[in-house]
This record gives structure tokens, sequence and C-alpha cells, in this order.
């Protein structure tokens, strides 16, 4: 039995426009998988077609080995996908607390215990409860969108780019805690442009150019393969 | 036989309204269809003009203040230019901001001048208007049907004049500019400043035709009252640009054909239905047809008649992708 | 100038129940609703219609204590409410609906723009266009504050019905958006729709709970101001300036700020009487207007994002 699974997926904004095409993916229960990829690839785009942001125009995607492909969104986190995005992850004119009730409220789990469990894996939010998501710093806002993704106890945790924007330290940091997530038993997909620090800590890794799935290997092999860095130093200089 | 002569009358007679309504519709689509941004308050700028030129032109009004009794060109250059600096004046106020914001101070506007043209008894004549608002050549040309043919050859020849331009100005550089500002709101960001500015220069040309369009409806028709400028006007005029196809000129000019047409096949069909005493409740009834006929297009034919030009729109979005990847 | 005081927040209180409804639609749907005003006129004629049906079957009822109206008002206010709320949420369904899926933001203001004219004019050849009272009853107004002091206060207790109940409802929607899990979804959906769509919420029940809430409220506005001046189809038309420039004064999609903004612009148009004449007195508004877009677009109370 696989966690997640996607097979074939093609999916794009505009009708007539995909911009992934044929990305396929296995990932097995309990893993880090990181998912790389030059600028523009459509690395989030792929993980949002996932979790239903943005349509499917082809291809399927399986959670437990259930068909979830083209479910609605708000759909998605009660059948145990949680997606932490790249960008505006928090709600910024709640509080932490407020954050982390909503979705347990939302998703009607024991709001109580889970978030005291929630807490005692991220200290540093149950410190200051009532403040403002919006004046968290990156950090800490980057916790507080994983605690927020992790409410609803998903069997698959989806990440985008967690390390923008943070420093060095703090990728660490973060790195560190979705490791004591996945102790938990969550699965991991992990998008990243940092190759390094993500390789450091998946599993496996799988290479996303133009659309779709090229190359995806065991995560210790890709960190030396010349071919992956050919990949992203030739995108790189061609796309910029 | 039915009455030629009448029926050639009636017929100058729509046309000279269909082709001042293009004229500002012409206007709009500079505004909406070319450059995105949402102007509620049409009614508002096509008074401003009607009013310049009135009180420009006419003969001196007893106990207010205008009537100057100057030649009928300077009241409507002058029309273009009180509503181009009224354009001017909300631009710099709201177009650097979200475009709804847009469409509120705009809506404003169109209340406060109808206001104005209400109460401001020494400036507007109040709830009576203006009269004797002179009409050209009349004094050479005695024949009404004659006169009104000249009129039509008057606003055609302006509403040609319009197109030509405005084709050209769109397919420039700055024409370009204006729909990457529209289609692409990090593209205009990038732009900074500068996209702000090209909004108010295509904000205050539309605004200008707007003004041009209300003073040749007032020299057409010889007086004008604030109920000539309510909201239903901008609504009728909006409707023109969107069943003809915004950003499109052929299709505004069309649109103001097809609606104006079937604004007076209904307001002719109603009042031949509806007994007289009915007949105010009917006229709302007509509001709500075209009302209707507005959603209706908005749902099923979002383009428009004619549409956007596809050859231009698809160039377009290259330009942006490319801006974008910059 | 107490008066004028007084007066500016009973008309302040209208317009703010009516600046909410437009504050949490532009936060929650993204769009100025330019047919919000109609929610208002057809809040006012629904009750009104409602009130003629309940005297039809029941027969006229005694006024209550020293108010103009009795029972019945509120009994229609409530069926009023409750039939606005569905027409707000046809109107949705039959075209806003249709336009989030496919067109853009600004078709949905041209559409509410349209939607407008259609409602007016549709309840225009309904009703007539003729000045209609819910009551004939003539009020004495309590004089509160005696001549001599700034000019003395007068009020009829129906006004001070309006104030009263228009504080209960903003208390009360306080209290929804920060206590209930529907209310913390609207906020979170408001600030952003994506994450809210991921953590489970289904936004399209955020939205039909907006137009409920929106409408409610606009009916108690619209009946607010038919009870204190008079039912008129235009009544919404000549409130919608002043529902904007109190939403964006406020700042878009703050509540608390939707209800300051509309008690400032009530009080400005109400003590700009006497500089302007009656006759400018909506003008009022649009200078409050412009004055915020060029000082503080984000209004007062404005969410940094
Ligand atoms: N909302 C959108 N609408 C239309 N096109 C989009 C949208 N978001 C992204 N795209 C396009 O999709 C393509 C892939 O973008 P995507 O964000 O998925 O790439 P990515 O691999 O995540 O890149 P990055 O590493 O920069 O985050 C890009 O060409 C981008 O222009
Ligand atoms: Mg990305």
């Amino acid at each position: 039995m696989t966690a997640l699974r996607v097979v074939e997926l093609e999916a794009g904004y505009e009708p007539g426009l995909p911009i992934v095409r044929g990305a396929s993916l296995a990932v097995e229960p309990n893993e880090i998988v990181a998912l790389l990829g030059p600028n523009g690839a459509g690395k989030s785009t792929l993980i949002k077609a996932i979790v239903g942001l943005v349509p499917v125009s082809a291809g399927r995607v399986f959670l437990h080995d259930r068909d979830i492909t083209g479910r609605a969104a708000h759909h998605m986190a009660h059948e145990g996908l949680g997606f932490v995005p790249q960008t505006e992850n928090v709600f910024v004119n709640l509080s932490i607390e407020d954050n982390l009730d909503l979705a347990a409220s939302i998703l009607r789990v024991p709001k109580k215990q889970r978030l005291r469990d929630l807490y005692d894996l991220f200290p540093d939010l149950a410190r200051q409860r009532r403040l403002l998501a919006g004046r968290l710093s990156g950090g800490q806002r980057q916790m507080l969108a994983v605690a927020r993704a992790l409410v609803g106890e998903p069997k698959v945790l989806l990440l985008d780019e967690p390390s923008a924007g943070l420093s060095p330290k703090l990728v660490g940091i973060v790195f560190e805690k979705l490791l004591d997530v996945r102790a938990t038993g969550v699965t991991i997909v992990l998008v990243e442009q940092n190759v390094k620090a993500a390789l450091a800590i998946a599993d496996r890794g799988a290479v996303l150019v133009e659309g779709s799935t090229r190359i995806v290997g065991a995560a210790r092999d890709l960190a030396g393969d010349p071919q992956v860095a050919a990949l992203y130093l030739g995108q790189h200089q061609g796309g910029s | 036989m039915p009455d030629l002569l009448g029926l050639l009358s009636y017929g100058t007679f729509f046309l000279v309204f269909a082709t001042i309504f293009a004229l500002v519709v012409l206007g709009l689509n500079l505004q909406w269809g070319f450059t995105g941004l949402f102007n509620v308050g049409v009614a508002g700028f096509v008074a401003v003009g009607a009013y310049t030129s009135a009180l420009i032109t006419a003969p001196n009004y007893p106990d207010q203040i205008g009537g100057l009794g100057l030649p009928i060109l300077l009241g409507w250059l002058g029309a273009m230019a009180t509503s181009g600096i009224a354009a001017f004046i909300i631009g710099i106020a709201a177009l650097r901001l979200r475009h709804d914001y847009l469409a509120i101070a705009t809506f404003g506007v169109a209340v406060t001048l109808q206001l104005v043209a209400l109460n401001a008894k020494g400036l507007t004549g109040g709830p009576f208007g203006l009269q004797f608002i002179p009409k050209p050549f009349a004094d050479v040309i005695t024949d009404s049907l004659a006169w009104n043919v000249t009129y039509l050859l008057i606003t055609s020849a302006l509403l040609g004049l319009s197109y030509v331009a405005l084709e050209r100005l769109v397919r420039s550089p700055w024409g370009r500019v204006l729909r990457a500002i529209r289609e692409d709101e990090t593209a205009a960001e990038s732009l900074g400043k500068r996209a702000f500015r090209f909004r108010l220069q295509a904000f205050v040309v539309g605004c200008m035709l707007m003004g041009l369009g209300g003073a040749l409806y007032a020299h057409f028709v010889g007086y004008i009252a604030p109920e000539d400028f309510l909201p239903i006007l901008t609504f009728q005029l909006w409707t023109m640009l969107i069943v003809g196809g915004s950003g499109n000129n052929r299709g505004a000019i069309l649109g103001a054909l097809v609606v104006w047409a079937l604004w007076t096949l209904s307001g002719n069909v109603l009042r031949e239905l509806v007994p007289s005493e009915y007949q105010a409740r009917a006229a709302t009834l007509q509001v709500v047809l075209i009302g209707l006929l507005l959603m209706l297009i908005l749902l099923l034919r979002p383009r428009g008649l004619l549409g956007e030009e596809t050859v231009v729109s698809r160039h377009m979005r290259d330009e942006t992708a490319d801006t974008k990847k910059e | 100038m107490l008066q004028l005081v007084a007066d500016g927040f009973i008309i302040g209180s209208v317009i703010a129940l009516g600046a909410i409804g437009v504050t949490l639609v532009y936060s929650i749907l993204r769009f100025a609703n330019f047919a919000h005003g109609e929610l208002l006129t057809w809040g006012a004629y629904l009750a009104w219609t409602a009130l003629i049906g309940i005297v039809a079957v029941w027969g006229p009822a005694e006024p209550l204590g020293p108010f103009s109206f009795g029972w019945p008002l509120l009994v229609a206010l409530a069926i009023s409410a409750v039939a606005t709320a569905a027409l707000a949420l046809l109107v949705d369904r039959l075209l806003f609906r249709q336009l989030r899926q496919h067109g853009n933001a600004i078709t949905l203001i041209m559409a509410s723009f349209g939607a407008a004219l259609v409602l007016r004019n549709l309840l225009q050849f309904i009703y007539g266009s003729i000045p209609e009272y819910y009551s004939r009853e003539i009020q004495v107004a309590i004089r509160l504050i005696p001549r001599d002091v700034l000019g003395g206060l007068r009020i009829t207790p129906d006004q001070l019905f309006v104030l009263g109940l228009t504080a209960v409802s903003v208390v009360s929607l306080h209290g929804f958006l920060t206590r209930t899990t529907l209310g913390k979804a609207m906020r979170a959906t408001s600030n952003n729709p994506q994450l809210a769509r991921v953590t489970g919420i289904d936004v399209d029940q955020i939205i039909r709970a907006t137009w409920i809430i929106g409408a409610v409220l606009a009916t108690v506005a619209g009946v607010f101001s038919g009870l204190t001046v008079q039912l008129r189809p235009q009544l919404g038309l000549d409130l919608l300036l002043p529902l904007f420039a109190a939403a964006i004064l406020g700042g878009i999609g703050s509540v608390y700020g939707a209800v300051v903004g509309g008690l400032i612009v009530g009080l400005a148009e109400s003590l700009s009487v006497p500089l302007v004449g009656a006759e400018y007195r909506a003008a009022t508004a649009f200078a409050v207007l412009i004055a915020i877009l060029l000082i503080r677009p984000t209004g007062l109370f404005g969410e940094r994002t």
C-alpha cells in the first residue's frame, strides 16, 4: 500500500495550458520524499493540484489507495491530507490559538487533546498562544503553518518550500521538527529549492522538470548525482 | 404607404442618438476595454460636458452664471476640457488604489454632480435645467429634417474621427502598455508610477469623449435637465459596451446601435401595450429588461457580440509573459 | 448642536448596519456590491408588506409602550429578514456564483450594478413610487436636554429604539465573529480563501452565511430608515454612497470599522447641514470618501496584510 500515489497527472490554471504534464510519484507510508526541480518547473502547481486547488485535467491521485482525484479542496483536509502553502500559510488576523482551534473545530477532532499534543511538539507556539499570527517571525510562522496543517492528524503532509526566506539556522530547526513530525507516523512530501537540506532529511527524492517527474531515487544517491546538478544548473542559466 | 418622410426623420433622429452614444461608449471602451478601469459615473462626465457647452454657448441666462454666447466649437472644446479636468481630479484620488475604489469614487461623482445639477440654480438652472442651447447652422438650415441630417453628419464625422484616432492609439506602444496593465496586475506593479500615469491618461481621454458626447446631446436637443443624466444612462452605456464586446472599438459602436434600438423598441412596445395611467410603472420594466439583457450577456456571452480582437490579446499575453519572466 | 449630533447618530446607525454588510461581502466575496443598497430597500418594503399581512389577519395592535409601532412590526421585521436573505441568496445563485466561477472580480461589480437597477425598478414596479409609512402615528419627542444647553436635545422613542437595537446587533455580531466556529471561519476566509479551503472550510457555506448576515442587517437598517424617515424606492440608492464611504473609512473587512465609519459619516452628514444646506447633505459622504482615499486609503481600522 502506498500513502500517496500520483499517476500521470496533468493540471494547470487555464484549460488547454497544462503546467503539470504527466507527473507520477509513489510515496510509501511514513516516508519523507523531497520534490525538487528548477524554478517554474511546476512543483507548487503539482502539489496544489494534489490538494484540489488547481484543476486536474488528466491522471489520478490516490491517498492510501482511495481515489481522491478532483475532490474539492475543502474535502482534502477531511480526507487526511495536510498542506502547508509556500506563502501566506497562516491566518494573520487570528491568534495562534484561533488558527489551531478553528482547524480543530472544522475537522471535528478532540480539541483540547489535539492542541495539547501540538503545543508539546511546538513549545514556542504554546508560550504565545494569544498572539496574532501576523506578528510572528518567519520561523515561528512556519511552525504555526505546520502545526495548523497537522491539526486534523493527516496521513500525508505536503509542504511547499518551508525553508523559503529562513536563515540556515532556522531551516535546520524547521527540518528537525519535520523529523519529529514524521516520528509521529506522518508521511511527508517536501517541495524544496534547498536541495542539500532537503535531501539530508529525505528518504527519497524526485526531480520535476517542465511539469513531469524525471528522476526518482534514494536521497543519498540523488545528492551526489551529476545529472541532478546538471538539470539544476542548466535550467538556472537558461531561466535567468 | 407609410409616411416615408416621417420614417426618414425618425431614422435620422434615432441615428443621431446612436452615434452620440457610440462616441461615449468609445470613451468607456478606452477606459474599461483597453485599460480595465471601471467607471460607474459615466452619466456624471456626460453631464459635465453638456452643461459646460451649454453655459459657454447659450445666450445670456438671466439670474445665473453663464450663457456666454460664444461659438459652438468653443463649447465643445470646453466640454472636453472640463470633463477631462474632472476626470483628472478623480483619477488622482482613486486610480492608485484597487479597481473597486475607482468604481465607488466615480459613482460618488455622478451622485454629487446630480445634486449640483439639481440644486446649484445659479449655475445649472436647477431642476428645470438649461434651455436655448444653440443648434449649429440652425440659422442657415431651417428645414428640420435637413438640419437633423446635417447634425447626423457632424456626429458621424466626429464618431469616425474618434474611431480612427482610438484605433491608432490602442495599436500604438501606448495602447499595448494599457492592455498589459489591464491584463496583469503584477506587470502593472512593476511599472509602478508609470502604470498610474498610463491609467490616468486613459481615464482622462475617455472622460473627454464622454464630455464631448454630452455636448453633442445638449446641442441636438436644445435643452438639458438633471434627469437626462441619471444612473440609468450610465447603465445603458455599459450595456452597450458589454453587448458589443469590450476591448473592441467596432463592438462598442455596434453595441450602441443594438442596445439603443432595443431600448427604443421596447419603449415603443410598452407605450403601445400599456394603458397610459400605468406608463410610469411600465417604464421601470424597460429598465428591468435591459438589466436582464446585460446579465445574460455577462453570463452567457461575456465577450459580447464581437468580442475582443484575438490577435491583439494573444500578442498581449506573450508580452506580459515576457515581462513576468524578467 | 446636540440635536444635530443625535440625528447624526441615528442616520449613522442605519449606515453602520448597511456598511457591515458591504464590508463583509467585500472582504469575503471580494467585490464592491452596488446592489447592497437595494437589500435595504427590499428589506424595508417586504417588512411593510408583512406588516399589512399581519394586520389584515390579526387586526391592528396597540403600540408597544411609547413607540409608534406594535408587535406586528417586530414580527414583520423578522419575516422580512428571512425573505431578504432568501432574495440575496437567490441573486447570488443566479448571478454572482456563475460569475465567480468564470469571470473576474470586476465583472462581479458590473453585474451588481445591473442587479441594483433591476432590483430597484422591479420594486418600483411592484410598489409604485409614492412614499409609505409603517405607522401614521405622530410621535411626541421626549426632551432630554433643555433648549438652553447647546441648543437642547429632543428624541423620539422610535429613535431610541433604533440606537438600542443597533447596539445590540453590533454586539451580537461581534460575539458571533469572535466566539463561534462559523464566525472565525468567516474571518479566516476573508483573510485567505485558499488557506481556508485547505483547512477544510467549505467556502460556499461561508459565502451563504455572509449573504444571510448582510441581508439581515440590511433589513434592520432598511426598516429603521423607514421608521425614522419614510419608505421610498430610492432609499437604498441614496444610502449606497454613505455605505461605501463608511466601509472604506472603517477599513474594508473590519466590522467595527464599518460601525465607526457609519457613525462618522452619519455625523458628518448631519453636521454639514448648517454649513452647506440640506440639499447637499448627500454629497458629504462623497467628500468623506475622497478625503479618506487621499489620506488613508486603508481606512481607520484597515488590516495590514
Ligand atoms: N496562478 C497562476 N496562474 C497562471 N499561471 C501560473 C500561476 N501560478 C504559477 N503559474 C505558472 O505555472 C508555472 C509553474 O509555476 P510553479 O509555481 O508551479 O513552479 P515552481 O516549480 O513551484 O517554481 P518555484 O520554484 O519558483 O516555486 C510557471 O510558469 C508560472 O508562471
Ligand atoms: Mg513554487
